[in-house]
């Protein structure tokens, strides 16, 4: 890359970042037309809402009132300015802003996400290190088993698992829900204050967190096992510096690239798609809610839900490209 | 590394225990099979919402736990001629903010079914109601006119709740579906989407204060943390256990398990265009006669089930007793096939939901299974609800499975809906998926609507289920549901499930 002058670098960057949001943009729009288009055919709304006993004509009359009987195209470009308004619409099913009922759900999503994901980047690269140092060890066979079973059972089996073993035979963990909840910011409901909540965060967040924590292993083994053979290692070694020096400034530091990329990019996944681990706990999140939407064909929370996901992932894949300049110098934002 | 480990489940063991502690006793929490969706009590009209605002809400009448219709904000009620509905009301009723009770709130209530989305879903219910007048001036006596001679009109009564005009029309349609404001034997205290809606006693209530002090109500979708939540006494009565899992539930010590016939009946409908095979009455007895229930039931449903022979249940006006089921006998259905030109059978597609009705899709296929015998070939396309029940409305299947009750008890209702001819206008056959059409049942329906007098409404309501089931198989009927729960032993709660499924508190007690 050659010599960079600062002020450069600090151009490139900005000019860069500005690049990736134009970019995102264009992509959320793409994400709202096809939400919007795949949606329409989901199930017609109007069946459920007018009633089971409804008339043609009564049931006309929700469409209309719905907006429905418009051409596609005139509902979709009402849908962008409402949404450029941030006017998601009612929810079909609740009657209740869909912007109101998502946020409300939110905090429970991201509390889990990143409950899971500190768990997985703790374990995950501990274990990972372990793994590397004595590759043929029982422990280290031990840590890439589990690790394996860990990416390939899935997750509403580790989750019914966890609760056979946790809550219903051992009960000393409960099987479902979040347990005591306490108000701070406004809407934003904590499970982090109480004892309970962390009670009912572990069964969950472990389900969510498993096949993070199994690849994470696995990257950081890897990348250790690499490095440890890298010539700047060796001389490390050479020189007598500690094994903790060696080993976490050295070699581990190189390695924590790819883990944080990695790492960052399932963040946004796992709040967006945490359905699964939601719905067999019974946790109040957002996936829980797209999991009902679906079922009663609440299009406005769905298509809300899909474009806050997109929203969510757009901006942790910036965030990480930043974070990857940061951690590695050499990286620059041509 | 060890150490770490062997202190991390340390610490997991201690947190664990720490937490254990009882649930207050002054508390009853249920684990419903559907969460609440709306608080606004005519925004669902979904019996899972309904048997929660049941709760927070009264109706001019209710029904008891064995369906029979009582008194409630109305204390007597009659039918005055064809189209007028006299009502008494009661007096000196207050809604939980304090607001009177007065028949301002039925005329509001009444006005307000009509309106739709995002109002009501009682579009058709409130369609039928003309004008609410009082009478000669007398605030607690009112007559509502319909608009068409409706014989269950007050059959309804028990499921439109009576809203405050007040505050309804003083708020967002966004604050009534989240706060409601009703007469109800129990307050709304908070509801968390998702996880729980709380209520408290009404200390106030017209019935007298109920003897549960909290009640909770706890949406658990997924079968298998239903019945964990059970397992672990986290919850004290469980709503619908999965027929997979009941032998578990049964075995468990600290469990009781309580069935009941549900209302629920399960039955297949059959296209009869002229030109299609099953127009022939011959085929259509030949697959009924084909299809197994005895083992649909024992195999399918693990024995969770009993053997139906029509559409409505024993409570429901026009209930039959003496319809009986066409006899197991896949010879004679062979032989019934070919009287009717069939000999090597036919093809047929079967549509089905596959996320609705317990064991739905595998019913479907042991069906399939059972007519491959007589040489019917069954062509199986199952689909989550949501795509399935529009198709029902487009009126293009030929074969398909429905499960159906009757909230308001009625088999004129029912059979309108879901087997007279299709008929847009009217408002007729809205459900009938295979477009089936039967003049001589058609007329026999309409002769019912002018018939004023219950007894001999009902009679001619028999007729009709009568001659639709054992002379023209308008449709094949295969079970009722079982409905089943599950309590959680030694807590001292007593609790009797009603046949419409409904969660209602005030019918429960905690004793010691």
């Amino acid at each position: 890359m050659g010599q960079r002058d600062p002020p450069r670098a600090v151009v490139l960057m900005l000019t860069y970042i500005t690049r990736r949001i134009a970019q995102s943009l264009m992509v959320l729009l793409a994400v709202s037309m096809i939400s919007f288009v795949i949606f329409q055919f989901m199930g017609d709304p109007v069946l459920t809402l007018a009633g089971r006993y409804a008339t043609q004509e009564q049931q006309e009359a929700v469409r209309h009132s719905l907006g429905l009987d418009r051409p596609l195209h005139v509902q979709y470009f009402t849908f962008i300015k409402n949404a450029l308004h941030g006017d998601f619409g009612l929810s079909y099913v609740a009657q209740v802003p869909v912007m109101k009922l998502i946020f409300e759900r939110l905090p429970a999503t991201v509390e889990l996400a990143a409950t899971a994901m500190v768990m997985a980047l703790l374990l995950g690269v501990s274990l990972g290190v372990i793994s590397s140092l004595h590759p043929r060890s029982v422990s280290s066979r031990g840590i890439m088993t589990g690790s394996l079973l860990g990416i390939s059972l899935p997750t509403f089996l580790i989750g019914i698992l966890l609760i056979l073993v946790f809550a219903v035979s051992l009960h000393i963990l409960p099987s479902f829900g979040r347990g005591r909840v306490v108000s701070i910011v406004g809407k934003w409901r904590t499970g982090f204050l109480t004892l309970d909540g962390w009670r009912h965060l572990i069964l969950p967040a472990l389900t969510l967190g498993m096949y993070q924590l199994a690849v994470l292993i696995r990257l950081t083994r890897g990348g250790m096992l690499e490095a440890l053979q890298e010539d700047y290692v060796r001389t490390a070694w050479a020189k007598g510096l500690s094994p903790r020096v060696v080993i976490f400034k050295h070699a581990l530091r190189n390695v924590l690239i790819p883990v944080v990329t990695v790492a960052g990019l399932q963040m946004g996944e796992l709040i967006a798609f945490s359905i699964v681990t939601e719905s067999i706990f019974q946790w109040p999140g957002s996936g829980k809610l797209l999991l009902n939407a679906i079922y009663e064909t609440d299009n406005p929370v769905i298509v809300a839900y899909v474009m806050i996901a997109a929203v969510i992932i757009l901006s942790i894949n910036i965030l990480v490209d930043i974070l990857y300049g940061v951690l590695n110098p050499r990286i620059s934002y041509d | 590394m060890k150490r770490v480990v062997v202190l991390a489940l340390l610490g997991l063991l201690a947190i664990g225990l720490v937490g254990l502690v009882g649930i207050a006793k002054d508390t009853i929490v249920v684990a419903v099979d559907a969460p609440p969706q709306t608080m606004n009590p005519h925004g669902s009209d979904s019996d899972a919402n309904l048997s929660i605002m049941a709760n927070l809400f009264d109706g001019l009448l209710k029904r008891d736990a064995s369906g029979t219709l009582l008194p409630a904000l109305a204390t007597s009620w009659e039918r005055m001629d064809a189209l007028t509905w006299r009502f008494h009301l009661r007096q000196g009723v207050k809604f939980h903010n304090g607001n009177d009770f007065t028949w301002e709130d039925v005329k509001y209530t009444m006005e307000r079914l009509k309106i739709p989305y995002p109002v009501s879903e009682f579009l058709a219910f409130g369609g039928l109601v003309a004008s609410v007048e009082t009478v000669n001036g007398d605030p607690w006596t009112i007559d509502i006119t319909t608009t068409t001679p409706t014989p269950y009109f007050d059959q309804n009564l028990h499921q439109v709740f009576i809203m405050d005009k007040e505050s309804t029309e003083s708020r967002s349609i966004g604050e009534i579906g989240e706060q409601p404001i009703g007469t109800g034997a129990y307050k709304f205290v908070e509801w968390v989407k998702g996880s729980y809606l709380r209520m408290e006693a009404n200390e106030d209530y017209w019935g007298g204060a109920p003897s549960v002090k909290y009640a909770e109500i706890r949406g658990i979708t997924e079968p298998s943390t239903r019945a964990a939540a059970i397992a672990t006494g986290e919850v004290d009565i469980v709503q619908n256990i999965p027929v997979e899992l009941f032998d578990i539930v049964t075995g468990n010590p600290n469990l009781e398990a309580i069935t009941a016939p549900g209302r629920r009946s399960i039955w297949l409908g059959l296209r009869n265009t002229p030109g299609f095979p099953a127009s022939d009455i011959r085929v259509r007895k030949a697959i009924y006669m084909a299809i197994n229930e005895d083992e649909i039931i024992d195999k399918v449903l693990r024995g969770h089930g009993t053997p139906c022979a029509q559409i409505p249940d024993a409570p429901t006006v026009g209930y039959d007793a003496s319809i009986e089921r066409l006899p197991y006998n896949p010879e004679m259905a062979k032989q019934l096939l070919a009287e009717a030109g069939y000999p090597d059978g036919f093809k047929i597609k079967f549509t089905g939901p596959n996320d609705r009705y317990v064991m739905d899709e595998q019913i479907a296929q042991a069906i399939a299974t059972q007519l491959a015998k007589v040489g019917i070939e069954v062509e199986i396309d199952t689909k989550p609800k949501a795509v399935y029940f529009p198709e029902m409305d487009e009126h293009t299947l030929d074969f398909y499975l429905l499960g159906w009750f009757d909230g308001s008890f009625d088999f004129g209702r029912s059979f309108s809906k879901l087997l007279h001819s299709v008929d847009p206008d009217a408002g007729l056959g809205g459900l009938n998926g295979a477009e089936y059409s039967d003049p001589a049942l058609d007329s026999l329906l309409e002769a019912s609507f002018n018939i004023i007098d219950p007894a001999l409404r009902a009679d001619a309501l028999r007729l009709l289920n009568r001659v639709a089931m054992m002379e023209k198989i308008a449709i094949i009927p295969l079970h009722y549901y079982e409905d089943s729960y599950a309590v959680y032993k030694g807590r001292g709660i007593s609790f009797t499930p009603r046949p419409d499924t409904w969660i209602v508190f005030s019918e429960m007690s905690i004793g010691n």
